[in-house]
């Protein structure tokens, strides 16, 4: 059921605009993969062009080694077998829940009793089953989004497609939800491509991340290769709100070092290398304070224990095994 | 199921059929609106090209310079603007007031008070117009009452006249377009301008007003633009005050002897001109970046506390309900029901037997509604399917392809009923090759059908467009994604979701065209003529009553047609799921879980 996704070389302009530019990403079958990014840097053009809803101008795409888009052949996306989570979940309204599972499995033409089976397997999955009758707008928003991944399940594809499926909901039900949907996933052993702006949505679902700039990869590890090596200024700054502080500002020659805000210590712990700022701005989080530092022309934060006062003068350490330096 | 390469891509069958199918829009297109608009322009330029004598291409200005020359047309082109201009500011500030009343007055009768436009809208113009005939002719029912002043009645069928049952008629447009601008505005931008110690009166001048400006030049426009191809109130009232109007002088050149098609032509293109022009400044309004100003995320006013002065406000507002609607619609139907004009509401005068003639299936006049009805059904099918399809066929292809088809049928909607109705003469009665064919044919119902299609068309195509561009794409990608195949998405997803906005396109369109007047005139059928002539022949023969009574009755089956198909479409809708209104609920609830 689960399949091998294999993108080569992928290139897509649109109005004239490079949008995706040679782009190579793999994904292991049963992997669920995020696509991190800001808004414009391609992740939702390389969705789409996965599913087949547009084609790329260069590349290819294939699935469990079948070729599904490139010079040879071309498969259209009702052909793909790829399911997809949509932002607003396009969920048919004048259909019941289970008429929107049973729908795609009538298009297919499969006997009635696998349809039956299929339907009532991936209710009972979503905890579903009491709603069965009911149209879209007779549901909450959460309920939603448990039919829409139901029908996903119910059409057993062989990769299923989340485009942002938790940015219409608010912060205290998007976790509950995240957690849900990614056990009925692993439930069911599906390969995912995770799209998200939400970085800490990306930690928390995938197996491994694509930080996407520009159309291109700027790195692509798991969620503790990128937290602990960033690879470059641009990625320390897209995960975990780290600081990239250009080293020139500490007059130690080219390049940045990443500063994690958990890792600020007082100066004295590691006086071999102290860092001083003006604090320009503070917030407390409960356990510690999180600063705002000015340190020449750049602004870093880190958490502190102490209150300190805006205006005040700080200085800081890292232990020596924090200290990444990486490129722009 | 495999595609070959990207090249032969563009080859492929499914390509070919979208080729073909943009090619077929275009050609209905141009076959119903483009190509009669075309002949009318070239029978300007070429004056004898559809002399049926001596045909030839022999270009004259000639025609074009009788604007300057003969006093009737060009009298008839500044009575156009300068009615259609007053009649614009007039029904604009009337709108305006009834459009600020209902958003933001805290009156008694408020909804009453908001539904009043939509009745106006509704009622048909000419019906309007004859109320008008009845109630300040010297005889008619105000002078009955004594209600009449002396000369009022000669002012009336003049200038001043024209001036106010247009703008009694075309009001409720005003009021819907600022009304939707008001909702729009909110009253964040005046409650920061209050607190900063602005008094309500420069907060209207300096804030409000400016911003609503957009929205008062369209309004101005809209209403301009229907003043001048009106052609109701023209072959009434403006040619019993000898009030030459151009929609008028375009029917007289084509109906009196000797036909004139030259001079026909040319006032049509002067009144297609003062549209396009129109046209062209409503497209530029609607596309200017502040109209944004005032949609989108304003919160919702709050109303104005009137006091005292709500009485006087909600009075205002059923004067003008009073005169633009009780009063016609109330002359209207005392007239069906009595004998005679001059002996007024005498009791021995009341009777029922225009009524009983109007409804008997054996009369004449029965005949003519019932052939009303019979077209309006087919025409408002044809267009309603051809609209469809269409709409249906620009799915496909590009943004551009989609907003082009739909500025042409914006566009096409402004187009006087008149100046096609002269286009379909000149393509049907005097164009080789057309005019010998069977079906449609000049002088046949067929011809009149295809007429009404040709108006309907764009009516319908702007409904059913805007309602599928109102459709998530991710509803139809889905599908596909889950292997549903081109025909099924649209005969189970796009159908079943568009298809109240149909429903709607169709009664629109039904309701205008059983009441339609100058495309019926203009292609009159030798045999099986529709109401609204078969109403004005009754009125030129003085049978007044009987006209009444059959626009009455006419009104009421039509009306009675529409609400029985609306409510039975809701009452299926409800039952597969859809809210109130006829219309399913596809975004998302932000809610949290409910049950």
């Amino acid at each position: 059921m689960t399949a091998e996704l294999y993108c080569h070389g992928l290139s897509k302009k649109l109005g004239g605009r490079p949008v995706l530019q040679s782009l190579t990403l793999d994904v292991k079958a049963g992997e669920v993969v995020s696509l991190l990014g800001a808004s414009g840097s391609g992740k939702t053009t390389l969705l789409r062009c996965i599913a087949g809803l547009m084609d790329p101008d260069a590349g290819t795409i294939s699935l469990d080694g079948k070729t599904v888009f490139g010079e040879a052949q071309i498969i259209p996306a009702e052909k793909r077998r790829i399911g997809m989570v949509f932002q607003d979940y396009a969920l048919w309204p004048h259909m019941t829940v289970a008429s929107n599972l049973a729908f795609a499995l009538k298009s297919q033409r499969l006997a009635n009793a696998e349809i039956q089976s299929r339907v009532e397997h991936a209710l009972e999955l979503a905890r579903l089953v009491p709603l069965r009758n009911r149209h879209p707008s007779e549901l909450s928003g959460g309920q939603q989004q448990r039919v829409a991944i139901a029908r996903c399940i119910a059409a057993r594809p062989s990769l299923i497609l989340f485009d942002e499926p938790l940015s219409n909901l608010d912060a205290a039900l998007r976790e509950d939800l995240r957690t849900e949907m990614m056990d009925l996933v692993r439930h069911e052993g599906l390969t995912v491509v995770y799209v998200t702006h939400d970085q800490s949505e990306a930690m928390a679902v995938s197996h491994r991340i694509a930080v996407m700039r520009e159309g291109m990869l700027a790195q692509f590890a798991s969620p503790q290769e990128l937290y602990d090596r960033p690879a470059n200024a641009f990625v320390a700054g897209f995960i975990g709100g780290f600081s990239a502080l250009p080293r020139s500002e500490l007059g130690q020659g080219h390049g940045f070092l990443v500063i994690r805000p958990e890792d600020a210590c007082p100066a004295d712990h590691h006086s071999d290398m102290t860092i001083t700022g003006s604090v320009t701005a503070r917030a407390f989080l409960g356990r510690c304070w999180r600063l705002t530092l000015e340190i020449g022309n750049t602004r870093v934060k880190i958490d502190w224990p102490a209150e300190v006062n805006v205006g005040q003068t700080l200085s800081f350490s890292l232990p020596l095994d924090r200290r990444l330096v990486v490129n722009q | 199921m495999l595609h070959r390469g990207l090249s032969s891509r563009l080859f492929n069958a499914g390509n070919i059929f979208r080729a073909a199918s943009t090619a077929c829009v275009f050609l209905t297109f141009f076959f119903l609106i483009g190509l009669p608009l075309l002949l009318v322009v070239m029978q300007v330029i070429f004056p004898d090209v559809f002399n049926p004598t001596n045909p030839n291409f022999l270009m004259s200005f000639g025609p074009l310079g009788r604007i300057f020359i003969v006093p009737r047309v060009y009298f008839a082109i500044l009575h156009s603007v300068e009615l259609a201009s007053l009649v614009g500011i007039l029904a604009t500030l009337l709108g305006g007031s009834f459009a600020l009343i209902v958003q933001r007055c805290d009156i008694p009768f408020r909804k009453t008070v908001g539904i009043i436009p939509w009745i106006v809208f509704l009622t048909p113009a000419y019906l309007k117009t004859v109320a008008w005939v009845l109630l300040m002719s010297p005889g008619g029912y105000l002078a009955e009452f004594g209600l009449l002043p002396p000369l009022t009645g000669p002012l009336f069928f003049a200038f001043p006249g024209l001036t106010l049952v247009h703008a009694l008629g075309l009001f409720p447009f005003a009021t819907f377009i600022i009304g939707t601008a008001l909702r729009g505005l909110g009253s964040e931008m005046e409650d920061a301008a209050r607190l900063g110690g602005v008094p309500l009166w420069r907060v209207w001048f300096k804030i409000n007003l400016p911003l609503l400006a957009p929205a008062l030049a369209l309004s101005f426009i809209a209403i301009f633009a229907q003043v001048l191809s009106d052609f109701g109130l023209a072959s009434t009232i403006a040619r019993m005050s000898n009030f030459g109007v151009l929609t008028y002088e375009i029917y007289a050149a084509t109906s009196s002897y000797p036909i004139d098609f030259p001079l026909a032509g040319t006032q049509s293109l002067v009144l297609l001109f003062l549209v396009t022009i129109a046209v062209l400044v409503d497209r530029l309004l609607r596309r200017k970046d502040d109209l944004k100003l005032i949609s989108g995320r304003s919160r919702p006013s709050r109303d104005y506390k009137m006091g005292y002065w709500r009485w006087i406000v909600t009075s205002f507002a059923f004067f003008i309900a009073f005169i633009s609607l009780i009063l016609p619609v109330g002359a209207v139907i005392i007239r069906a029901i009595t004998r005679t004009l001059s002996d007024g509401m005498a009791l021995n005068n009341f009777t029922l037997t225009n009524l009983l003639e109007a409804g008997n299936i054996n009369s004449l006049a029965f005949a003519a509604l019932s052939n009303s009805l019979r077209y309006a059904a087919i025409a408002s099918v044809i267009s309603c399917l051809s609209a469809v399809s269409l709409a249906l066929q620009l799915e496909g292809p590009g943004k551009f392809m989609r907003s082009s088809i739909m500025s042409l049928a914006l566009a096409s909607v402004a187009i006087p009923g008149i100046v096609f109705g002269f286009g379909y003469i000149l393509m049907w009665n005097r164009l080789p090759l057309f005019k010998d064919i069977a079906f449609p044919h000049y002088g046949d119902a067929s011809l009149l059908i295809t007429g009404y299609v040709g108006v309907a068309i764009p009516y319908a195509l702007i409904v059913v467009m805007s309602s599928i561009g109102q459709l998530a794409p991710s509803l139809n990608d889905s599908a596909r994604l889950f292997g549903v195949g081109a025909f099924r998405r649209v005969m189970r997803i796009t159908l079943p979701l568009i298809a109240f906005s149909v429903l709607t396109g169709f009664i629109l369109n039904f309701i205008h065209i059983m009441f339609e007047l100058p495309v019926s005139q203009m292609l009159i059928p030798r045999t099986e003529s529709p109401a609204p002539i078969y109403i004005l022949r009754l009125l030129n023969y003085d049978k007044d009553g009987l006209a009444c009574a059959l626009s009455l009755i006419s009104m009421m089956i039509a009306g009675f047609a529409a609400l029985v198909l609306w409510l039975g479409f809701r009452w299926l809708a409800a039952r597969n799921g859809a809210s109130n209104d006829g219309k399913w609920i596809s975004a998302p609830s932000l809610a949290g879980d409910v049950r």
